[in-house]
């Protein structure tokens, strides 16, 4: 059983944030008919995650298939009238709208939200636009980066007096399509009560700024800004030789707290090391082997600590420097000291060994790309499970089921729409499955 | 303003009439925030004394007390607030009672501790088989680290963040890995987890049937790193750390300049350079006249721009930057359809007005201090029923005689003997 099983949702969107929102969807259940055109394509091409035996083309990329199992895709052209008319006949039948299109773009192909309602009145609308479709600034556009410049998380990381280092991803991409799919399942769990639909206008930035809540009252409250000495403090709780003041971490302001470097020294062997107490402090002395330099006086208290932090964090990372990050962590946590590795990308999905023991790395087979592994939910819901059961869809891989089965077209139609140019550009060459569902 | 409706004030919010007990730390209070915010009728259970993460700063007047902390007012509005120490019997017996008209208990206790006070999800909703239960924990429930410490810099780290960010050696020598700020792994977790309680909630009004939820702040940070787990799955790619900009398998174009008023700016330019956005980018730069030979006919063909990248991006549009404040670089940029934005410290967003125009800040009266002080809004407009903060944080038991009192019927007497006993 799926928490989502009968909802349906017609998936405008395109690059990151919105795809990671409908694989939620997809993945409690919801069918997720993803409507794709090749000419425009964003997720699937350009491809950086294709394997290097493999060529590059529109079904090879290992990124689109993490971001896109549980979904099915329609291919068809929404620019024209015969393919928008489809477009509207699927929004009968469906229960939420999503896309993360520039703030105007639905509304100039005549599919706002009046008209959405107009074809189904309990539609849930959810638009994932960079700035929303309200305010001044509703025509600016972002990435993930850019939204996390301007609402000032890009500011908060890094080390004093050093530009920002910001985050080395599209943390709003990921983050911008959980809001995507919490604000389309709160619009649906209102319907189901209600039985009103809406339109809910997310806005990529404006999700940025609540997650930089406390540093915001700081301002608001007491009159402090960020920019200021020791601010972002880097790894640390606080930054020695600068005014005591909140990191916002959502922690105590401690030392050790830290990452250090271990054995053999390469590029991500590090382990970081926290201890939010004087006896988790005197607990990590024990495990450090209760050397001299640690029983020192100036050590032994949380200021102490703080105020001889570079010597602190000096001996401390002499320690680790002689095992590994997988052996401190260990050492350290069996003595009740918080200690994790730093984790690259091949340390979680083959050395972490939480992760493999709740299978949050499962192999799945694509068509095209074989036989890999996919992430999985980080939750457990024990009577609707949200495990994979779909790989990403090949482009236009269910245009018959969607076209006929579903809409009720005849196969007369449907290789009509791939004559005029509806369902696939009349110039590309098709794929093998495509032909098949001609026949 | 195109469809959207007025921001409807008087409307409730979308999740009005479900009731939700927290019982939550630091790790689990922004979820019920979210709750909160969007309608739910969301009861904090604190210990007696309060939630010891009202001891984290900032504090207001830099006063610290556990009722001035806002990272506590943050985390807590929209929720009313009751004590009860539930590791005693009576405070169970009171827990239990609130559990039957509930319909989402959220915990953020050591695994295994609900059940060993006979509270696991079995006995729980053997009188509200609508009940749903999610304990959102460090690890879940199960497995080798299960019963680890954690703090946000480890999760972090476990998580890959600190993998993905940090600095180009040439910007900075030997830095570490960096954990970006903010208390972002309890955000990453409180995201997973609402959509996953909120998903209960939905199957429940077809299925009439509640259920029990493991979520995992470890797995959720696992999750948050946008396609670094594809790049080593399908590639076997380990990504490079870079200042202020994406990871990468290889070298890439930096993105991140500083302005003429020592801010910095994101300009998003490298694999996006082409006849035409050179053309556009002429144009951006004559504005204060540093498009340099960017309008050279030369420069309309691919070969000769992919030859001068690093003339273009770390000359000229650096320049260009370097010119002007970091703010109106952002706005001539934007303007122009070029996705790019200044590196902001929070303080710059109380001034901008493109959040004004949206209702985003929030006023919230603390009437305790007859005041009203200024908070972040919502992440999204909801046209058909608001996402709004309905209150400030609930003081220490502040609700105690309204719901211990009111909802369960306990006299005055039974309060202050269950007061004296350090049960509320």
């Amino acid at each position: 059983m799926k928490a989502l099983a009968g909802i349906r949702v017609v998936d405008f969107s395109w690059v990151r944030a919105g795809p990671w929102a409908t694989r939620w969807l997809g993945a409690f259940g919801a069918e997720i008919v993803k409507i794709e055109w090749p000419e425009n394509e964003r997720g699937r091409l350009p491809s950086t995650t294709t394997p290097q035996h493999l060529e590059v083309n529109l079904n090879t990329s290992g990124n689109f298939n993490d971001t896109n199992v549980n979904k099915k895709s329609l291919s068809l052209n929404v620019r024209t009238a015969k393919g928008l008319d489809i477009v509207k006949r699927l929004i009968a039948v469906s229960d939420i709208v999503i896309e993360n299109f520039s703030s105007r773009v639905l509304h100039s192909w005549g599919l706002g939200y009046d008209e959405q309602r107009r074809i189904k009145p309990d539609i849930v609308y959810v638009s994932m636009s960079g700035y929303g479709h309200t305010g001044r600034h509703h025509h600016y556009t972002t990435f993930g980066p850019v939204a996390q410049a301007v609402s000032g998380l890009t500011f908060l990381s890094g080390l004093p007096d050093q530009p920002p280092a910001g985050w080395g991803w599209s943390y709003m991409d990921d983050t911008g399509g959980m809001y995507g799919a919490m604000c389309a399942m709160t619009g649906l769990y209102h319907r189901n009560m209600t039985g009103q639909g809406q339109h809910i206008d997310l806005s990529q930035m404006v999700a940025s700024v609540p997650l930089v809540g406390p540093a915001l009252l700081d301002v608001t409250v007491n009159g402090r800004g960020s920019r200021r000495p020791g601010y972002p403090p880097g790894n640390r709780a606080h930054w020695p030789g600068t005014p005591l003041t909140a990191n916002y971490r959502g922690g105590p302001t401690v030392a050790p707290h830290n990452a250090y470097r271990t054995d053999p020294g390469g590029y991500n062997d590090w382990c970081v090391i926290v201890c939010q107490s004087d006896a988790e402090w005197r607990r990590l002395v024990q495990v450090m082997g209760a050397r001299s330099w640690a029983s020192q006086d100036k050590f032994a208290t949380v200021a102490g600590r703080l105020q001889h932090q570079e010597e602190l964090d000096e001996r401390i990372e002499g320690w680790t420097r002689t095992l590994g990050k997988y052996a401190v962590t260990d050492q350290c946590q069996a003595a009740g000291v918080r200690a994790l590795p730093v984790q690259s990308a091949e340390d979680r999905v083959e050395h972490d060994p939480q992760l493999r023991h709740r299978e949050m790395y499962l192999e799945s087979e694509h068509p095209a790309l074989g036989r890999h592994k996919v992430q999985n939910a980080p939750f457990k819901l024990s009577e609707t499970p949200a495990t994979n059961y779909l790989p990403s869809p090949m482009i236009g891989q269910h245009t018959r089921e969607i076209v006929e089965g579903l809409l009720g077209f005849s196969r007369e139609e449907l290789r009509a729409g791939f004559a005029d140019g509806t369902f696939w550009p009349t110039q590309r060459p098709r794929f093998p499955y495509q032909e098949e569902m001609l026949r | 303003m195109t469809e959207a409706s007025p921001q409807p004030g008087s409307l409730p919010g979308p999740l009005a009439g479900v009731r939700v007990l927290e019982l939550a730390d630091e790790t689990g209070q922004f979820c019920g925030k979210l709750f909160g915010d969007l309608g739910a009728d969301v009861v904090k259970i604190e210990p007696p004394g309060g939630e010891p993460c009202r001891r984290i700063g900032p504090f207001l007047g830099d006063i610290p007390h556990p009722e001035r902390s806002l990272s506590f007012w943050y985390y807590n509005t929209s929720k009313r607030g009751i004590t009860l120490d539930i590791n005693t019997a009576d405070g169970r017996h009171l827990f239990r009672s609130l559990t039957a008209p509930a319909d989402v208990v959220l915990e953020t206790f050591r695994p295994g501790h609900l059940a060993s006070l006979g509270c696991d999800y079995a006995t729980l909703s053997k009188n509200n088989p609508g009940l749903i239960l999610c304990s959102l924990t460090p690890f879940g429930q199960t497995g080798p680290w299960r019963d680890y410490l954690s703090s946000d810099l480890l999760h972090m780290a476990a998580g890959g963040q600190m993998a993905s960010s940090g600095y180009d050696e040439t910007d900075v020598p030997n830095a570490p890995p960096i954990a970006p700020g903010g208390g972002n792994a309890w955000h990453m977790g409180g995201h997973f987890a609402y959509m996953a309680i909120m998903a209960a909630l939905v199957h429940r009004t077809v299925s009439g049937r509640g259920q029990y939820i493991d979520a995992s702040i470890h797995e959720a940070c696992a999750l948050t790193t946008e396609s670094a787990i594809a790049n080593y799955i399908y590639r076997g790619e380990v990504l490079q750390r870079h200042t202020g900009r994406h990871h990468s398998a290889g070298p890439s174009p930096r993105t991140q300049f500083r302005a003429g008023d020592g801010n910095y700016v994101c300009a998003l330019v490298g694999g996006r350079l082409n006849p035409r956005y050179v053309r556009e980018l002429a144009d951006l730069l004559d504005t204060n006249g540093m498009a340099g030979d960017l309008r050279d006919p030369k420069y309309q063909n691919q070969a000769v721009i992919a030859a001068n990248t690093s003339r273009i991006i770390d000359g000229l549009v650096a320049g260009f930057i370097a010119s002007l404040p970091a703010e109106e670089v952002y706005h001539r940029a934007q303007e122009r359809g070029f996705t790019w934005g200044a590196v902001r410290a929070p303080e710059q967003l109380l001034a901008d007005p493109h959040l004004s125009d949206r209702g985003f800040w929030k006023e919230v009266e603390h009437p305790e201090l007859s005041h009203r002080f200024t908070y972040p809004g919502e992440a999204a407009i909801f046209n058909g029923s608001p996402w709004r903060i309905s209150r400030r944080a609930p003081l220490i038991g502040e609700h105690n005689a309204e719901i211990l009192g009111g909802e369960l019927a306990l006299s005055a007497g039974e309060l202050t003997m269950l007061m004296e006993n350090h049960v509320i």
